[in-house]
């Protein structure tokens, strides 16, 4: 990864969304991407350039936009139709980012488009976002990481945001995926936990 | 076992690649049915073996511009749907309402340092009259905004009488019980005519209610009995003893309304005439 004075940068054509610039390269805020402040809680994986990223949630494309500076390719899964208009936006402008309008909870919609590769990223509002990264887990290398940005509020919103971690990490364990580190999000984000797995 | 890729066919190690058309290809694509239990993940090396790419960036570059033409098509056919304009339009209105109730509080609160003497209290001007009087007696700034509620309240009304015609044609069943109007912005809660068609007539009955629901099922406040079902009038006007089961009864039918609306889309008197007879009865003091 790359930093600047403390300050989270990637290498690529700004003006996506109105980002600040230092200089040439991006300034990657840790307050809007949650991906982001991981990275400024210390704990991630690095971004290599050589790297295939299966991109869950993708929304309107703001942090695969920053993901596609440091991988090879990102395969950017978004279901809703408006944020779909910007992520083609993104996509024209950026050649690495495979743009895929499908449901992230039925991979066999997708599947014939996909590869394997090599980190599985997930950030969806849905209720049953630990089947939803079970189910994804096919696309996955053997060794690969998966990074589950866990929302808690989405999941219940009415249960201590807690709770709903401390269930969801035994679920993922259960389905073979081998839970390496997990962190609050706070203060950049709340009741958003992150969990890096990685599959056996 | 044969497996289907975007690119080709894959049997037994020797690729058969696609050779159509992009959107032969897309169409392609979005009739194969994978099986998850056998999937394989392709490796791009077998695109380019059987002659489908020649490298690495072009097998990106036609996977690119196929996803691309998929996922055009497929925001073609959401907004397809005749409830995207409609709830477009219904949010639109209350927004005006919004912006016309903020504007008209300042500029009255801006008459009223111009003119020390004037108070609201003990007058019973409706307020469209006292924001005419302003804009006739203002000149500059003031006069403008005020001149520009004046027509955006035009706009409003224009706009009313127009999202609750849509709605009557989108959900004629829906309208026939709570009217367009309403029924617009039911459908603009629950997000659109097919989640709306999905729901419980229990969620309906207080959908628009969320901050009491979850108020209730969080710290077991009492349940609310209404949300938008409210603004119909045989809600609110209902005796306060027997409102909650009026709600309820119009939520329960208003289920039904919807899927009609959805599965069917044309009015079904069959249906509305006893519901209409149904929900009127529980408005009925015992």
């Amino acid at each position: 990864m790359i930093w600047i004075d403390g300050v989270l940068v990637s290498r690529g054509e700004g003006g996506v969304y109105g980002e600040r610039m230092l200089g040439d390269v991006r300034i990657w805020d840790p307050y809007r991407s949650k991906l982001s402040a991981l990275y400024h809680l210390g704990k991630g994986v690095e971004l290599t350039n050589d790297m295939r990223v299966l991109y869950l949630g993708a929304a309107h494309g703001t942090t695969v936009s920053h993901v596609a500076d440091y991988a090879e390719v990102v395969y950017a899964v978004e279901f809703a139709p408006r944020p779909m208009q910007d992520l083609l936006e993104v996509s024209r402008r950026r050649m690495n980012v495979v743009p895929i309008m499908a449901d992230a909870s039925l991979p066999e919609q997708y599947a014939p488009l996909l590869e394997s590769v090599d980190l599985v990223y997930q950030d969806v509002a849905q209720p049953d976002q630990a089947i939803i990264a079970l189910r994804n887990c096919i696309f996955l290398k053997r060794g690969g990481t998966m990074i589950l940005m866990l929302k808690t509020r989405s999941v219940d919103t009415c249960r201590e945001p807690g709770l709903v971690f401390s269930d969801t990490v035994p679920r993922l364990a259960s389905g073979g995926l081998s839970v390496k580190d997990s962190t609050w999000l706070a203060p950049y984000h709340h009741d958003h936990a992150a969990i890096i797995c990685v599959k056996e | 076992m044969m497996q289907s890729y975007w690119f080709g066919d894959i049997e037994e190690g020797t690729c058969q690649p696609y050779s159509g058309g992009a959107a032969d290809s897309a169409e392609r694509i979005l009739s194969l049915h994978t099986s998850m239990e056998h999937y394989v993940p392709p490796d791009w090396k077998a695109a380019l073996d059987c002659g489908f790419c020649s490298d690495r960036a072009d097998y990106l570059s036609k996977l690119r511009a196929v996803c691309v033409l998929i996922a055009e098509g497929k925001i073609r056919e959401k907004y397809k749907s005749k409830d995207t304009d409609l709830l477009q339009m219904t949010r639109t209105l209350d927004e005006l309402d919004t912006v016309i109730n903020l504007l008209t509080e300042r500029v009255v609160e801006w008459h009223q340092v111009r003119q020390p003497s004037f108070s609201r209290k003990y007058r019973r001007t409706p307020v469209h009259s006292l924001v005419r009087m302003i804009a006739q007696r203002s000149g500059g700034g003031l006069g403008r905004v005020t001149g520009d509620i004046e027509r955006l309240s035009e706009t409003r009304t224009v706009l009313a009488r127009e999202v609750s015609a849509r709605a009557d044609e989108v959900m004629p069943n829906c309208s026939a019980l709570i009217g367009g109007l309403v029924a617009a912005r039911l459908l603009l809660h629950a997000g659109g005519l097919e989640p709306l068609a999905r729901l419980p007539g229990s969620a309906i009955q207080v959908l628009g209610a969320r901050t009491a629901l979850f108020s209730h099922l969080r710290s077991h406040t009492p349940a609310p009995k209404h949300g938008i079902i409210f603004q119909h009038r045989r809600v609110h006007n209902a005796p306060r003893e027997v409102r909650g089961k009026v709600a309820r009864v119009l939520a329960a039918k208003l289920a039904i309304a919807a899927r009609l609306d959805f599965y069917r889309g044309v009015a079904d008197l069959a249906f509305i005439e006893p519901a209409q007879a149904r929900i009127d009865a529980a408005g009925e003091v015992p």
